[in-house]
């Protein structure tokens, strides 16, 4: 599962007359994209289940100026007794970082105030390093996808689409009693930020090469700090969720979270007109930058989805869905079942 | 199994809040806190050490064998025995991004 690096990123940055303005050694997280990769061909299953192989972060030249300048960056994942498999990322993945050192730049007058920069990623050879002495010996022990058979058509003959479905996406099925669950939690602390911790199954079609989520229960968070802006997840919301997971006994693995965006709240604070409400990009399909941080830190992996309750002033409460898409955290469509969840 | 207060090491295993991450720890030392170990562990096992804002997370350890939350100031070979399990959960805040 750990990232090798046998190169060394760092971004150029330039100004607005292609000047170089500085080279900055490149800070990302790779491990979104180390976990799509390693999800993306589990799906197609050319990659083991159980199995990690050993990782490691390449670039992908530039097609005209060629080495050291990038157009991207690649994961590839190395199986015994398996060709390697590798899945592909855009320069673009660099564009946060890059528009961060824009503005220390900016702070270090090296870059004027809204003056227009463009970025280069370059990569070297990266230099062995000495392994510390001493130090925790820690092996990977992660048990293997939790999957179990299924047929995906007969999901997807019981499934009704929500949203934007995109044929590359894992398929999520999400009980309508979870959704309904939500919005109840929603509507009962109206103005307040709440939420839940999303369970329920990987399933893996075979003939269909195809791996995805049934998500069976919701479990209202306890133990939050809510407020209008913001829901605290705490050391004992995780652990009051693990209990009532082991105490269902169902099979059942944790997929995700979800919340309340109390965006009428927010509108009425910043006394927003009835039309502006309508447009603000706060009111569908918004994921904060806290919000990615949960997913990051407690939900990891790549199957991980997170469902966001909209609660606007100007219309029923609605749901998005969103979800690691080649690395990146993006909205997604789901397909709703409307049947009780057995839970078997 | 007994308490390891005689013994340099002790072996354990850790897991993140999702149990889909799990990492065994063949040598933690007895001496150090549970503060040191969550630090140690959270980069061998690749979490996050800050949020969104740059803020520095805070995760506490559960030890499963108990059903407690450790102090990160306990020692390691006061509080836990070999092969004892934990998991590292954090504080952490979903949030409104800016209107």
């Amino acid at each position: 599962m750990t990232l090798t690096f046998p190169y060394r990123f760092a971004l150029v940055i330039c100004g607005e007359e292609g000047n170089n303005l500085g080279t900055v050694v490149a800070k990302r997280d790779w491990e979104p994209a180390h976990e799509w990769t390693r999800f993306f061909h589990q799906r197609k299953g050319e990659l083991a289940l159980g199995g990690d192989g050993s990782a490691s972060v390449l670039p992908l030249w530039e097609h005209t100026l060629g080495e050291p300048y990038c157009r991207g960056y690649r994961i590839q994942i190395v199986q015994p007794g398996r060709r390697p498999v590798a899945s592909d990322f855009p320069i673009t993945h660099f564009r946060d970082f890059a528009g961060a050192v824009a503005s220390v730049f900016v702070g270090q007058k090296k870059l004027r105030e809204g003056e227009t920069y463009t970025y280069m990623v370059v990569a070297h050879p990266a230099q062995a390093e000495a392994s510390a002495a001493g130090g925790l010996s820690v092996t990977n022990v992660s048990p293997g996808l939790p999957v179990q058979d299924a047929s995906l058509d007969d999901f997807l003959r019981r499934g009704q689409p929500s949203g934007v479905i995109d044929a590359d996406d894992m398929p999520v099925f999400v009980h309508r009693q979870v959704l309904d669950e939500a919005a109840a939690l929603t509507r009962a602390h109206e103005g307040i930020e709440v939420g839940g911790i999303l369970i329920g199954k990987l399933w893996r079609d075979v003939d269909a090469n195809e791996i995805f989520v049934e998500i069976t229960a919701q479990i209202a968070a306890e133990y939050t700090l809510g407020t209008n802006v913001k829901l605290t997840f705490t050391a004992q919301t995780w652990a009051a969720a693990d209990a009532a997971l082991r105490l269902r006994n169902k099979g059942e693995v944790p997929v995700g979270y979800h919340h309340a965006h109390p965006v009428k709240t927010w509108c009425k604070g910043k006394e927003c007109t009835p039309e502006k409400q309508k447009n603000c990009h706060l009111a569908k399909d918004f994921f904060s930058a806290d919000d990615e941080a949960v997913m990051r830190a407690a939900f990891p992996r790549a199957y991980s989805i997170a469902i966001v309750a909209n609660d606007t002033a100007f219309a029923d409460l609605t749901f998005s869905m969103f979800g690691n898409q080649e690395g990146l955290t993006q909205p997604r469509g789901f397909y709703v079942l409307e049947e009780k969840t057995s839970g078997a | 199994m007994g308490k390891a207060e005689t013994t340099l090491e002790i072996p354990l295993e850790i897991s993140d809040v999702s149990g889909q991450k799990v990492f065994s720890v063949a040598n933690a030392p007895t001496g150090n806190t549970v503060g040191e170990l969550v630090h140690e562990m959270l980069g061998k096992m690749n979490l996050p050490r800050n949020d969104a804002s740059g803020a520095p997370l805070t995760y506490q350890a559960r030890l499963e064998r108990e059903g407690r939350h450790l102090h990160a100031s306990e020692r390691i070979g006061d509080a836990l025995e070999r092969g004892d399990k934990l998991t590292l959960q954090p504080n952490i805040d979903a949030g409104q991004g800016c209107c």
